[in-house]
């Protein structure tokens, strides 16, 4: 018996496995490919290679290049959240940023602490100011004051800004972590609701890049940035996770997390 | 056995150490999801655990059984001392490291991003270089099996390769080219956004190159239980094997079919086509022969020895078998779970019957069923028949083993006949906690909890197997006696010669995934939309 006698076409193996594999793939893909699609409208609409091409998978636009809907802008936000959003910046930004945040301290504070319901911004993780400074200058946020204020803004005068902020000495006093007497809906949140836990972003479990630090910010704050999102004024949260979250809370349930948060206010602010 | 004992023996022990240590966390995992507990204090822990789990049953468990029972085989069917001892223990040291460090990174909540990783998760670098050392020291084993079959067959030119040594090597090659998949994925796509030199990730073309492993890493699993099943079980309950050509076939079909069918894990996912989705889904049908022929040929090798036993009629037989034997109480048990499992398979894999339980607890049924259950049973019996070569032991307590499979069996059916019917009703899978208190979900309460009483059974069965196996030398030394594979029904039977190698079936292999694959990695690789922003886990 010699190996190389099995690759010959007078082999009976070699000859009946290779036709049974090619006859099967012809097969499955004729069946894949032409058959299945030409039952589908949405496939076969444009001819037998456009059904070939959707069936493979070849990218292409549904509504058509020219049509409006395609380049139309997202509704949420047009802010990628990217993990070099989250790096703050050097020493030089932290200074500029200084600077331009002289203009912010009548709302939230000399130092980011906040002494009216505005929030604070000392310590708060750079990619979240950086990323409401560009929805704000965006209008994806609306706020009569911080949209017209962002409009000057460059991004380098965002990033300065975010660093600076983040340089603060964290407020975050009281950081929430797990214990059986937190409020249900931080703690494990409502799951056939679709409620998912605060603190499986806003820290306690795990701190999603973009969520913020939110312990000690204003109640009226919270509170009003929550109703915004359950009525759907405020959308810029990027997959709707806030505005899933709040949609089925009630207004009990709003006033008991947000009291929750913003008793933990840190010892030693302006407040 | 010449040189291999203590390697063997290395294998098998931190295999089975480590299985204990995952069954532990899967019967926690159980338990603080049912309403015998409460809600689990931080679901970050229970992904941990899962993560855990899953890396160690996935691939610290079989890649360590397949490499120590590829090398015992090496030895005991080729009859000649393993070449490349050094090596070997060199692949060993990578696995245990690998091992190790995946584990102290899942550990310290750096990587519960679960052992398929799901891109754009992205956990520490530590965890991914874990796990490639893992595969990595499987390689050289791969290599080993390869290099020992050439310089056996120059040494025997024309001779028969023997069927265990035939599966053992198929086992190989297929993890071979299925590992590369997964690996390439780590190395190219992950361990650059790991490592925090790029901040996205290719997560479609990610998910592509992750599931050309995932389903044949299952038949990689699934191999020493079929060498068991067909170089073992006659032998152990006194018949004979079916047939050797068939054996042989298996194997073969099995290198050319596991490999080109990962997507139907994709059925879900935008970015593959539906063509390919159905491609895909043909040829996952087509591995169901493979293993129907091994039920057929097992039936029939066990109705050999029924016969042998005097047992007679259509179905007559069945009574003259030899009840009291640990492997046929294990192979029953097998088939069963193998039966019920490939049922739910075949739902699994059906382009369009898959929309009704995919990624429901239905599917974790299914691979516990069919992997912890018909394959991993037959590991433990692997070990069984091993025990005595390795250690010089008296034969082990039959009424223990018994024991033994018998609460494997029960254990796994009570864990996994509620996932399959939970999940029926849409219960998805990967949940940390439930709330019972809310009247839908209620009614469902019991089936959880009758799954932490199967996985608490499943605890005691794997404990009592490390009893059996440490307590092996306290029943004394006996001589050893040869130890000898199952004999075909037909002896001196033709071996074709397409099934005394594999250069035919590989390339088939190779020829079928570039055909499957090809286009839709190459397609998501040129797609710049695909990229998308990394979620480090763990990192604040």
């Amino acid at each position: 018996m010699r190996e190389d006698a099995v690759v010959s076409w007078s082999n009976l193996w070699f000859r009946w496995s290779v036709v049974a594999l090619v006859v099967l793939t012809v097969l499955s893909m004729l069946v894949g490919f032409v058959l299945l699609p030409s039952v589908h409208g949405d496939f076969s609409a444009q001819g037998l290679w456009a059904s070939i091409c959707r069936a493979a998978g070849v990218p292409s636009s549904w509504a058509g290049a020219s049509s409006p809907d395609a380049k139309r802008e997202p509704h949420a936000t047009s802010v990628v959240l990217e993990r070099s959003m989250a790096r703050g910046g050097g020493s030089d930004a932290v200074g500029r940023g200084a600077t331009l945040a002289l203009n912010c301290t009548m709302c939230h504070g000399a130092q980011g602490m906040s002494g009216t319901d505005a929030p604070n911004l000392s310590g708060q993780y750079p990619e979240v100011v950086l990323k409401q400074l560009r929805d704000y200058k965006a209008t994806r946020r609306g706020s009569p004051i911080m949209v017209a204020l962002a409009q000057t803004l460059s991004e380098r005068d965002m990033n300065d800004l975010a660093a600076y902020y983040a340089y603060l000495p964290k407020a975050r006093t009281a950081p929430t972590t797990y214990d059986e007497t937190l409020p249900a809906l931080v703690r494990v949140g409502a799951p056939l609701r679709n409620i998912a836990p605060c603190i499986s972003c806003h820290g306690g479990v795990d701190q999603k890049l973009g969520a913020p630090w939110i312990e000690g910010m204003p109640k009226r704050y919270l509170v009003a940035q929550l109703q915004a999102f359950r009525a759907g004024t405020r959308r810029n949260d990027s997959h709707a996770q806030m505005r899933n979250v709040v949609r089925s809370m009630t207004d009990a349930e709003i006033d008991e997390v947000t009291s929750f948060y913003a008793s933990k206010a840190s010892a030693g602010g302006e407040r | 056995m010449f040189l291999a004992k203590r390697l063997v023996l290395a294998h098998l022990w931190v295999a089975f150490i480590a299985f204990l240590g995952a069954l532990v966390l899967g019967a926690w995992q159980m338990y603080v999801r049912s309403p015998l507990s409460a809600w689990v204090n931080n679901p970050e822990h229970y992904y941990r655990s899962v993560t855990a789990h899953g890396t160690v049953m996935a691939y610290v468990l079989p890649t360590l059984v397949a490499m120590g029972f590829g090398y015992a085989i090496c030895e005991l069917a080729l009859k000649k001392p393993l070449i490349g001892v050094r090596w070997a223990w060199g692949g060993f040291g990578m696995v245990v490291a690998g091992t190790a460090l995946a584990a102290v990174t899942m550990g310290m909540g750096r990587a519960s991003v679960l052992y398929t990783f799901y891109p754009p998760m992205i956990a520490s670098p530590f965890y991914y270089v874990g796990v490639v050392l893992v595969v990595v020291g499987s390689w050289v084993w791969v290599a080993l099996m390869s290099i020992n079959l050439r310089a056996w067959k120059k040494d025997n030119p024309g001779a028969s390769v023997p069927l265990a040594m035939y599966g053992n090597v198929a086992g190989a090659y297929l993890w071979a080219w299925t590992s590369v998949g997964a690996a390439s994925e780590v190395l190219v796509l992950i361990l650059p956004a790991s490592l925090g030199l790029t901040d996205t990730i290719n997560a479609g073309l990610a998910r592509v190159l992750f599931s050309w492993t995932l389903h044949a890493i299952v038949y990689f699993w699934l191999m020493p239980a079929y060498i068991v099943f067909y170089t073992i079980v006659p032998r152990a309950i006194g018949g004979r094997l079916y047939s050797d050509t068939m054996g042989r076939v298996a194997f073969a079909l099995f290198l050319v079919f596991s490999m080109p069918i990962g997507i139907h894990h994709l059925f879900a996912d935008p970015q593959v086509g539906a063509g390919f989705k159905f491609v895909h889904a043909a040829m996952t049908a087509m591995v169901s022969v493979p293993t129907l022929l091994t039920v057929f040929t097992i039936v029939a090798s066990v109705e050999i020895a029924a016969k042998l036993r005097g047992g007679t009629g259509l179905f007559g037989w069945v009574k003259a078998l030899p009840w009291g034997n640990p492997m046929m109480l294990a192979v029953t048990f097998s088939f069963v779970m193998l039966g019920f499992g490939g049922a739910g398979g075949i739902i699994n894999m059906s382009y369009q019957l898959n929309e009704t339980i995919h990624n429901t607890q239905w599917v974790t049924g299914h691979f516990h069923l069919i992997f912890a259950g018909a394959i991993v049973l037959m590991y433990f019996m692997l070990a069984y028949e091993l025990w005595p070569q390795l250690t010089g032991c008296a034969p082990l307590s039959p009424r223990l083993i018994k024991a033994q499979v018998w609460l494997w069996f029960v254990g796994m059916m009570v864990l996994t006949m509620p996932w399959h019917l939970v999940g029926l009703l849409g219960a998805p899978r990967r949940m940390a906690y439930y709330d019972y208190s809310h009247p839908d979900l209620q009614s469902q309460a019991w089936t959880v909890t009758m799954s932490a009483i199967g996985g608490f059974v499943l605890l005691v069965s794997g404990i009592l197997l490390i009893v059996i196996l440490a307590t092996a030398r306290r029943r004394g030394d006996a001589p050893v006696e040869p130890f000898t594979f199952s004999r075909p029904a037909h002896v001196g039977g033709h071996t074709p010669v397409a099934l005394n190698g594999f250069g035919l079936w590989v390339a088939m292999m190779i020829g079928l995934t570039v055909v499957n694959y090809g286009y839709p990695i190459a397609q998501l690789a040129s797609l710049k939309e695909a990229y998308v922003p990394v979620i480090p886990i763990g990192s604040r």
